[in-house]
């Protein structure tokens, strides 16, 4: 089996701390794959060294091709785009001028679809400090969805969102990965959610792989249970 | 299907609607007025006022474009009004040789941009001041070119951009000429940020790391903007030197980079045209305070602490809150 964006030995310490250790992932087209694990379990972390943001350790490919460290624009040109979990968006700009400046930096590609499946089209000439955090968060959204990328580093997306949105989002993240074959890799905590639409789960703990499989055969893990849902179960 | 065009061109830029060209309108009327009917010394004031306004510009594009604070700004003034002097005493033909000046200017803080582009904030800053200083202490040393502090004569050519050398020298003509310069690097800047570049650029200064993200590349954009407000801050030194027909190491001064930055905090960074205003306030309280008295400096100085602590937006946040009075009252009045 090929995957289409593949990452190895992923790794990361703070100071002396170990916030990741040997984390390696394989996305596969047209499939939404769940990055689940507690609070500090690493899962931004993964996802903040692999596409750039914060140096690390290990490898990174796309399509058989190691593009470790070529940095987040070249990552974002070859199609390879992400969101924050800590809304990254430009406050002063309307919603429509970062959507076009998302549009023309990943090489044009249109916005209005986008526009109408996030529901952003009421918001479209407001600055987007001046609009709600839930719509915040979808504009940080949709300018990882900006152009077709064929890779999608999804940090709790529906972060803020009312249940029902979140869920919503879920259906339209699936559908998208299907659509325009995608693959996603997307960090989600509501477990109704990722056990929806995700094909596959990775579980980390305490900055550790613990296990990796489709969702049916990990709701009854007793190692997943423990790490997960032990405060709570 | 809603699907809005993502499209924009200048129409949607302040400067070109109705509002902006009243507005200049009403700027070039009130020059030519003066002109017609001002003093000398009047007249000789607005012009300076409007030579040091472009100055002010420059600090404030950088600040409004970049978010980037220039305690340096005298450099590029300076190398603008000293490099003038100096094609001028060498036989250089002076429309060329002014152009050569700029692009010198532009080339100079381009590099300077790409070296310390990963640079900001208080470390951008101090960087500046000790450029500008460097510089300051280069034309005050190096005396066989730049007669050090005794300064040196701007000989001004008989004939300068179509106009008689003179015009350049007196009050009315660079009066109008210094607003007409103004006026147009306040319009390019408007139209400037109507472009997708511009909007690029306020995107950087917004959220740099997310542009990096969107797959853009934002060192050279911020080479350029650094590079374009040095540039008009040349400008500025330009005129400066065929106006006064003398250039001497103070105007390469720390305090005179601090005054230029206080303009531009005076007037705020909510609009272009922010730095202008403050200029003119600036210096005409300047003007005023220091023939009442000889301390004008703390007195100008207790008021702009007392500005920036009381209404930090300046001049132009304070016309914010006015225009949104008036047209509040006008949208209660069609309510009715
Ligand atoms: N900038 C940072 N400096 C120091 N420690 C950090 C930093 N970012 C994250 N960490 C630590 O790394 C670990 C993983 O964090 P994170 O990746 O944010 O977890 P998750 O996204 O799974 O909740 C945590 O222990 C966290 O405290
Ligand atoms: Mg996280």
């Amino acid at each position: 089996m090929s995957f289409l964006f593949r990452c190895e030995d992923i790794g990361k310490t703070y100071g002396g701390v170990v916030a990741l250790k040997d984390v390696s992932i394989g996305l596969e087209s047209g499939q939404v794959h769940g990055l689940i694990g507690p609070n500090g379990a690493g899962k931004s972390t993964f996802i903040d060294v692999v596409s750039g943001k914060t140096p690390g350790l290990g490898k990174v490919f796309f399509e058989d091709r190691e593009i470790t460290g070529i940095g987040p624009s070249a990552m974002r040109r070859m199609g390879i785009s992400r969101s924050f979990q800590r809304t990254s968006i430009f406050p002063a700009l309307t919603v429509r001028d970062q959507l076009e400046l998302a549009s023309h930096g990943a090489g044009g590609g249109h916005t209005g679809e986008l526009v109408e499946m996030l529901g952003l089209g009421a918001v479209l000439e407001t600055e987007a400090e001046e609009i709600s955090y839930g719509q915040q968060r979808l504009v940080d959204l949709a300018l990882a969805l900006v152009g077709n990328p064929r890779v999608l580093l999804l940090d709790e997306p529906a972060a803020g969102l009312s249940s029902q949105e979140s869920a919503a989002m879920a259906v339209h993240l699936e559908e998208i990965a299907e659509r325009w074959n995608v693959a996603v890799l997307l960090v989600e905590h509501d477990m109704d959610v990722v056990f929806r639409v995700c094909k596959v789960l990775t579980v980390l703990a305490s900055g550790r792989f613990l296990v990796q499989g489709a969702p049916a055969d990990l709701r009854n893990n007793p190692a997943v249970i423990e790490a997960y849902f032990g405060s709570t179960a | 299907m809603a699907n809005p065009s993502m499209t924009h061109s200048f129409r949607d830029s302040p400067v070109l609607r109705p509002s902006g060209l009243i507005v200049l309108a009403l700027v070039a009327a009130l020059v030519a007025i003066m002109t017609m009917t001002g003093s000398r010394i009047t007249l000789s004031l607005f012009a300076q006022a409007a030579i040091i306004s472009i100055m002010a510009l420059s600090v404030g594009f950088l600040a409004r474009t970049a978010d980037l604070i220039s305690f340096g700004h005298a450099a590029p003034f300076g190398l603008g009004a000293y490099g003038t002097a100096l094609i001028f005493r060498h036989g250089i033909p002076a429309e060329l040789g002014i152009l050569l000046v700029l692009l010198a200017v532009f080339a100079l803080f381009f590099v300077m941009g790409l070296v310390v582009g990963k640079l900001n904030g208080i470390a951008f800053s101090m960087l500046t001041l000790a450029l500008g200083q460097f510089f300051f202490v280069a034309v005050s040393k190096l005396r066989a070119i730049t007669s050090g502090a005794d300064g040196m004569n701007v000989s001004v050519p008989s004939s300068l951009f179509g106009l008689p050398g003179r015009t350049f020298q007196t009050p009315d003509g660079m009066l109008v000429i210094a607003s007409v310069v103004l006026a147009a690097l306040v319009i390019a800047i408007y139209l400037f940020e109507a472009t997708r570049t511009g909007r690029l650029a306020m995107g950087v200064r917004e959220n740099e790391e997310r542009v990096l993200f969107l797959g853009y590349r934002t060192k050279l954009l911020k080479a350029a903007v650094l590079a374009t407000s040095a540039t008009i801050a040349g400008v500025s030194g330009v005129l400066f030197a065929l106006y006064q027909g003398f250039v001497s190491p103070e105007i390469m001064h720390w305090s005179f980079s601090g005054n230029a930055l206080i303009m531009a905090i005076l007037g705020g960074s909510l609009a272009v045209w922010g730095p202008v205003a403050g200029a003119l306030v600036f210096f005409f309280l300047r003007e005023w305070l220091s023939d009442l008295t000889e301390h004008w400096h703390s007195v100008l100085g207790a008021i702009l602490i007392a500005v920036t602590v009381a209404w930090p937006g300046g001049v132009t946040a304070l016309a914010k809150v006015v225009r949104a009075r008036l047209t509040g009252r006008k949208q209660g009045e069609a309510g009715k």
